[in-house]
């Protein structure tokens, strides 16, 4: 934590070789979380460089408070979809493609782990807002409920019983689909 | 057994499971009475983590990378551009000799339609920033921008047809700081829209009465073309009339963001590759750009 402290206060002097290191190692991260909020692979796309553009212009804002910078990050992420998918509630979904599977998988597993995504958005297309932030931050992300209720706004307990409620969901969505 | 207890026996699990790697096997046994209930709702959450394997195309993770470094390296080495940094000082002295003397001349007319690889494209420019800033009411700026904002796509495609990224690029910056300032003038709207309601609502603590705006007798000269007509009419109303201005701005920016958003979207098939990344840049920074707006504006 100390190091990512120090990568965190040069990045904010301006040193650019810090800022570029954050950026690879939260990229993916920030990807994967839009993904699975908006569920549309090219909005996906924009937001995740939008976000870290707005990093970039607020790194000065940025106060080390023993959190990881990635929480910093996703609320920056967070605050972009709300924005977002209040201004396209009417927007139909375009489904992820087959390019979001891992490019490093034989194509066996890529087709089948393609099913599980595929599965998997599908189900929580049926989740509320919250459910579906919760399941992405906590399983794809894999943050604590701590960091999930700082980037939400909610407290421990609100994230764990809504943690609860989406995985019931889930379970009922996916179960329903297999047969 | 409360809700608030199974909660955090299921979040204990997920967490061994999620951060620790512990097995969904190891944590039903800690928990023999509720590993019935727990065991389906593990299941799914090993599913959910398939999801996991998400992974950015690597076309996208290329282009994404290329605009961040460029951004990095702006914002180390911020470029200082004054107002009329755009346009080499021959074309602002032309132009502003242009726009006093030859208000809705030729000339002006014929650098209004050219394009990025037009020996009048400055003068272009130029005309535009001394149209700025002989603009003095806010509204009358942001329609400019608005409209100048819908020059710089038609240039976009302009070159992006041709297959000069490069161009691409200089114009999207140019687009975005013609948007960027549209946000701010749409910004000052809204407060100088709420001083007016307040000194017209005549309560203890209203504003001091405001100026009027400018009127479209007190407004500079400059020439007025086609195009401008419609720009710097309707000045100087109430605040009811600027209310009805700033709706007009309003539609006029949504229709702006969906066509030309649209029309700039549709470009991507027919463009060479090499062009490609430059104009989904823009449209990125077309979309935010007018989104910005549109958000002031509300």
């Amino acid at each position: 934590m100390q190091g990512e402290e120090s990568l965190v206060q040069r990045a904010k002097n301006n040193d650019q070789e810090a800022f570029a290191q954050l950026y690879e190692e939260h990229f993916d991260k920030i990807y994967r979380y839009l993904a699975l909020r908006i569920g549309n692979e090219m909005e996906a796309e924009d937001m995740t460089q939008q976000v870290f553009l707005n990093a970039l212009q607020s790194i000065s804002s940025f106060r080390w408070k023993g959190v990881p910078f990635s929480a910093w990050l996703y609320r920056i992420a967070h605050n972009q979809a709300v924005d977002h998918l209040r201004k396209n509630k009417k927007r139909s979904t375009v489904p992820l493609d087959e390019s979001l599977a891992s490019s490093g998988d034989s194509p066996p597993s890529a087709a089948e782990r393609k099913m599980d995504i595929e599965q998997l958005l599908a189900a929580t297309r049926r989740l509320t807002e919250a459910q579906r932030e919760v399941i992405s931050l906590r399983f794809t992300s894999e943050l604590s409920i701590a960091q999930v209720a700082g980037i939400m706004g909610k407290s421990e307990g609100a994230v764990k019983a809504l943690q609860h409620s989406a995985i019931v969901a889930l379970r009922r969505t996916m179960l329903v689909t297999e047969q | 057994m409360t809700d608030k207890e199974f909660n955090n026996i299921l979040d204990e699990c997920l967490e061994r499971i999620v951060l620790d790697g512990e097995t969904m096997e190891q944590c039903l046994r800690r928990y023999p009475e509720q590993a019935a209930e727990l065991e389906p709702l593990l299941e799914t959450v090993l599913s959910v983590k398939g999801a996991s394997a998400i992974q950015p195309r690597p076309e996208f993770k290329a282009r994404a990378r290329y605009r961040f470094r460029s951004a990095l390296g702006e914002k180390v080495a911020p470029k200082h551009r004054s107002f009329f940094g755009w346009v080499p000082r021959w074309a602002t002295a032309l132009a502003i000799v242009l726009v006093v003397l030859m208000a809705g001349g030729g000339t002006v007319a014929a650098a209004s339609n050219s394009m990025p690889d037009s020996i009048l494209y400055p003068v272009k420019l130029a005309t535009e920033n001394v149209q700025l800033a002989l603009t003095t009411s806010e509204l009358g700026k942001a329609r400019l921008c608005a409209n100048f904002a819908d020059r710089r796509v038609a240039e976009i495609i302009y070159m992006a047809d041709r297959g000069d990224a490069h161009q691409v690029e200089l114009i999207t910056e140019r687009l975005d700081d013609r948007l960027e300032m549209l946000v701010v003038l749409a910004s000052e709207l809204e407060a100088g829209e709420s001083q007016e309601f307040l000194a017209a609502s005549g309560g203890a603590e209203a504003a001091p009465e405001e100026p009027a705006v400018d009127g479209e007798d007190t407004e500079p000269v400059v020439p007025v073309t086609e195009e401008s007509r419609g720009l710097w009419g309707g000045l100087g109303k109430n605040g009811h009339g600027q209310a009805q201005d700033r709706a007009g701005l309003q539609t006029t920016v949504a229709d702006a963001a969906a066509n030309n958003g649209a029309v700039m979207r549709a470009m991507l098939d027919e463009v060479p590759e090499s062009v490609r990344a430059a104009l989904l840049e823009a449209i990125a920074v077309l979309e935010d750009g007018y989104e910005k707006v549109l958000q002031a504006l509300e």
